[in-house]
């Protein structure tokens, strides 16, 4: 069963583009990310998927729910939570009342529970709230029905780390009682940790759906080399290495290179044995190889449309597009 | 159900009661000092020096009464035009403000329609407009009563029921202004504004003998002034009114539903 489904879903803000054919579907039970940078549309496609705007052009369902279709989509709506990136309430208001109103608008059957993990001063005007409280208030309303589906957009902005890591807790426990969750994200360790997949957003459209794990594969492994001796251009041509930086600049000549030692970096997606071969035919002084951060992979999906073949002096040839570009990262380590 | 206007109305509790309180304090200043001015001024030969059309377009010629006394310097102005931009203003700023600021949202995610949302978003208006209606009958019964020179209770009655439908009108009025203006602040404008521009229409087009251009004011069908110095109920003027509501927030209610939230 598909708890939401969009196809071909198109927003357009008279000239503006809000999102330009989305075509991806979120199974029942799953995780699903919604990942890009700010402006990239991650917002205009929650609000056209909750109903609040009506598509430009392509068709969306939510829990089966036409969301052009206004009397389906406020039933399905029962069965949705909707978490909001920035909460607004009405400020003279406390807690407690808005707690009573939201139930009684949609039911309230654990209010109670979720008040226990997160803790908004339920007895003060809304308006006297943090920023973290307003996210708590809003967190436990979004989810005080019991909702099957959750759309959430940036769901932990404003809260600190201990009520981050209730929050991804919590959501891991829901998932496994079934619950959906489509929510939009840049804190790219939060999507590491609660995600099954992603979808990545850039300008509107929609640059690729993977899964987590699929992504981290594909990004490879960051490997910095110390060694004791020089490196030609092209050292490290090796199927597989991108973004190669070397340290000092011209690790060729002696003179540049600091301590005695050079040290390369460069990102690496292929089998360890040529790689170790290449590694020793030098004066090996250091060798570390790491997981790459999450953010690369999705560094390298933002900077797609700013990739310049100026690049060459840094990247080497032959890499697949997207890993061709300099995210600027690896200049910072050398 | 209404669980909406509930709350909505519950936010509008202390506005309300503040807005009585003063419209009450008003009246009541207004009730102790007619005797005086009555006594002191002759209205008629004060008439007599201005212009007629000065005259006429204020109703002067009727001060000479208690009734004529409080119809226009309470009921035509603050009470007809005071009021009803600020109920008009009220609704004008509820859904727009709600839309601006994102509150909308976290309701609107919630199994309930639009139309529902914006119907009793307006049905929580009542309470400010009962709560005035009841502060400044209760005043003007009981001080004129004090002063000696008490007003037919009939009539005082028949002006604040009467004057129901037409601030329910105001608040339809800035309900559609509310859900269809690019803005808070716009909307609210338009809604005030529209108020006392019709007012304003309404005198113009009396004075110029243009009857039918008034036609679209809703004070045209609700003259406290007649209803306290003539018992002239305008039943048919009140059912106008209330007709008018209906299909100002049928469109309210029908635009709501199709536009856009951002």
């Amino acid at each position: 069963m598909v708890a939401i489904r969009t196809d071909e879903l198109t927003k357009y803000y008279g000239d503006v583009r809000g999102v330009e054919a989305l075509s991806f579907s979120v199974e029942e039970g799953e995780v699903f990310g919604f990942l890009g940078p700010n402006g990239a549309g991650k917002t205009t496609a929650i609000r056209t998927l909750l109903g609040f705007q009506s598509p430009t052009r392509g068709t969306a369902t939510v829990l089966g729910a036409d969301v052009t279709d206004a009397a389906a989509l406020r039933e399905a709506r029962a069965r949705v939570g909707y978490l909001p990136s920035e909460p607004a309430f009405d400020d003279r208001v406390t807690g407690r009342r808005l707690l009573a109103y939201h139930g009684a608008l949609r039911g309230d059957v654990r209010s109670d529970e979720l008040l226990e993990m997160f803790e908004p001063p339920l007895d003060r005007p809304v308006g006297d709230y943090s920023r973290g409280n307003r996210q708590m208030l809003a967190i436990v309303l979004a989810f005080m029905h019991d909702p099957d589906l959750l759309i959430m957009d940036e769901p932990t902005s404003g809260l600190d780390p201990l009520k981050q890591e209730t929050f991804h807790e919590f959501v891991r426990t829901e998932r496994e009682r079934g619950t959906t969750f489509f929510f939009s994200s840049h804190v790219l360790s939060e999507v590491r940790k609660v995600c099954d997949r992603v979808g990545i957003i850039r300008d509107g459209r929609l640059v690729e759906v993977a899964s987590v794990d699929s992504l981290l594969d594909r990004s490879g492994k960051h490997v910095r080399l110390t060694l004791g001796d020089s490196v030609d251009d092209g050292a490290f041509d090796l199927e597989g290495v991108h973004d190669v930086t070397v340290g000092g600049r011209g690790g060729a000549d002696a003179a540049d290179r600091e301590d005695g030692v050079t040290t390369v970096s460069f990102t690496y997606t292929g089998a360890y044995e040529p790689l170790l071969r290449r590694v020793l035919e030098h004066d090996l002084r250091d060798l570390t190889i790491e997981e790459a951060p999450l953010e690369d992979v999705f560094m390298r999906f933002y900077d797609e449309g700013q990739a310049t073949a100026d690049d060459a002096g840094r990247a080497t040839e032959g890499a697949p597009p997207r890993d061709g570009v300099d995210t600027g990262r690896e200049a910072d380590d050398a | 159900m209404l669980e909406t206007a509930r709350y909505e109305a519950e936010k509008r509790l202390l506005g309300s009661l503040a807005l009585a309180g003063g419209l009450a304090a008003f009246a009541a200043m207004m009730t102790l000092l007619a005797p005086g001015v009555l006594g002191e001024v002759d209205v008629a030969a004060l008439a007599e020096q201005l212009p007629p059309a000065f005259v006429e377009a204020f109703d002067l010629e009727l001060m000479g009464s208690i009734e004529g006394f409080l119809a226009i310097e309470l009921y035509e102005f603050l009470w007809l035009v005071g009021l009803g931009a600020y109920v008009a203003y009220s609704a004008g700023g509820a859904v727009a403000g709600d839309v601006e600021s994102g509150r909308i949202d976290t309701v609107l995610a919630a199994p309930i329609s639009r139309e529902r949302l914006v119907t009793e978003t307006s049905l929580a208006l009542l309470l400010p407009i009962l709560a005035a209606n009841v502060a400044v009958f209760a005043t003007v019964f009981a001080t004129t009563r004090f002063v000696g020179d008490p007003i037919a209770a009939v009539d005082l009655l028949a002006v604040h029921a009467l004057s129901i439908p037409y601030f329910c009108c105001c608040a339809a009025f800035g309900t559609l202004a509310s859900v269809s203006a690019p803005g808070r602040v716009v909307a609210e404008g338009v809604a005030a504004g529209g108020v006392v521009g019709a007012f304003l229409l309404k005198t113009v087009s009396a004075a110029a003998d243009l009857p039918w251009l008034g036609a679209v004011a809703p004070m045209r069908y609700y003259d406290p002034t007649a209803i306290l110095t003539a018992s002239e109920y305008d039943l048919a003027g009140a059912g106008i009114l209330l007709g008018a509501t209906l299909v100002l927030l049928i469109a309210s209610a029908a635009w709501f539903r199709e536009v856009d939230l951002s």
